[in-house]
């Protein structure tokens, strides 16, 4: 029987919440990104390998899903531990300009603030969530998602450790997904992928889940070209 | 003053507050690839612009822009009917069904940025990218659902059912023009559209000419702004 590591607990609702928030089922929008990966295929003449999406998918994670918004979620939590209203909306605003691509910068707050609505739908009286929705309302805050992602999982006793997982989690099925759609993996490859990189997804969340705002980072020139370029194609079926 | 005029111009300021903070409505087209969905628009948004009603458009496509790209030349800068702002393309990533009805975030984000940049709007029309019979709109998404067909599929389109056709506010049957190219009996189409529909309306139409779409025109005004006068309009 298979338990988890020597200390079997007893499952909670924070377990569904992490199985709900996880899920590509829930709500965000994200289906409708490929960060770049459309373009890459057409350049690449539709022949891209399995190993070259794997690298794109692990350049993305370490060069800057991890370094941005992974750290935006470690400070979320902290900013809620030291009951630092204002630091949350910092944290928006820097990440909000970290955001290079006009398109991604657009599509992160779109559905920041989708998520937002819809968890505020069942999770009610969280004074942060209901900080940053007014604030987003009132605008002065952006809504950009990784926040709100955080957010929406303390709301749900969701721990800052399984929080950043989860983003980069749904990070790398988002891009699988796109993957498949495009016809370049197939079902089962993308399953495998995804097992790959699970040893990828948690070292880049211990490597920056403490890491602090100001050590904030990211380094993806190409990645960031291959989406401005992306962002003009006059045809194309993802956003970004 | 006369109590009767008092009550009328109380109903009037209430009428005129109600209109002018209530969400702006929206009506989703969803319908097959090819059925005339940005046509049929592009017919119906000058007959409601003619009648005082601002529109705007968001247009979902599967693979492009070049629908959000000619309703913006064609309606906003060939003919000035909108600002070119009030016409937005959506890239779906691939899966037009899932951005209207399953996970419609995206959409919803642009519909509210419209709101509130344009307030004033009497409508918001959602175009769905081309899809299959089964498309549905959330009603988180639009508050009335045309679904549009056309008769190249053949008369049995209607009874082969499908929720767009079955379950849409208002069932739009294009292209009549070619019924007879293609042995397709618009009298077929009619009964089995009224079997499967339960009596809800549907109309035909030619959206190349416009004929039958001052119909669609006007079953909107009625089912989708109650016949209240354009804004522009109650709140001069």
């Amino acid at each position: 029987m298979h338990t988890d590591g020597d200390t079997e607990s007893i499952p909670s609702i924070a377990d569904l919440s992490f199985l709900q928030l996880s899920d590509s089922f829930f709500p965000t929008g994200l289906y409708t990104t490929s960060n770049g990966l459309e373009l890459l295929f057409y350049d690449k003449n539709r022949k891209l390998t399995y190993g070259e999406i794997s690298d794109f998918i692990k350049a993305y994670l370490v060069q800057q899903i991890g370094p941005t918004d992974c750290c935006v979620v470690g400070n979320v939590y902290n900013c809620i531990q030291k009951k630092d209203f204002m630091s949350l909306l910092e944290l928006d605003n820097t990440y909000y300009f970290m955001r290079l691509i006009d398109e991604t910068r657009s599509a992160s707050t779109r559905s920041g603030i989708q998520f937002l609505r819809c968890v505020s739908a069942f999770i009610h009286n969280d004074e942060y969530l209901d900080f940053f929705s007014k604030n987003i309302k009132s605008g002065h805050a952006r809504g950009v998602y990784p926040l709100s992602y955080a957010l929406g999982c303390n709301s749900m006793k969701i721990t800052k450790e399984r929080c950043g997982l989860m983003l980069l989690y749904g990070f790398v099925v988002s891009v699988i997904g796109a993957a498949l759609r495009l016809g370049i993996l197939q079902h089962i490859e993308g399953q495998k992928l995804i097992d790959e990189m699970k040893p990828v997804i948690l070292s880049t969340v211990k490597k920056n889940i403490n890491r602090p705002l100001d050590s904030m980072w990211q380094f993806v020139p190409q990645l960031d070209i291959i989406q401005m370029h992306h962002e003009q194609m006059d045809s194309k079926m993802f956003i970004t | 003053m006369n109590r009767w005029i008092q009550k009328c111009l109380l109903l009037d300021f209430f009428l005129y507050f109600f209109v002018a903070l209530s969400r702006i409505p929206r009506i989703g087209i969803g319908g097959p690839v090819g059925s005339g969905k940005t046509m049929l628009i592009e017919q119906l948004v000058p007959i409601l612009k003619k009648d005082g009603y601002n529109v705007g458009i968001i247009s979902n496509d599967v693979v492009s822009r070049e629908d959000a790209d000619r309703m913006r030349k064609n309606l906003a800068t060939e003919r000035g009917l909108m600002p070119e702002d009030l016409v937005i393309g959506i890239a779906t990533g691939g899966c037009p069904h899932t951005a209207v009805r399953e996970d419609p975030s995206i959409n919803i984000s642009v519909v509210e940025e419209m709101e509130s940049k344009h307030p004033n709007l009497d409508l918001i029309i959602i175009e769905s990218g081309g899809d299959n019979i089964t498309t549905t709109f959330s009603p988180a998404l639009a508050d009335y659902f045309i679904y549009i067909i056309d008769v190249s599929g053949g008369d049995k389109y209607p009874r082969k059912r499908g929720l767009g056709i079955e379950t849409s506010d208002l069932l739009v049957i294009n292209k009549i023009d070619i019924a007879s190219f293609i042995g397709a009996d618009l009298s077929i189409m009619e009964r089995d559209a009224k079997i499967v529909r339960n009596d809800k309306p549907y109309v035909f139409v030619n959206s190349k000419t416009g004929q039958g779409v001052k119909t669609v025109a006007e079953q909107i005004v009625k089912d989708v702004l109650f016949d209240a006068p354009p804004k522009s309009v109650a709140i001069n």
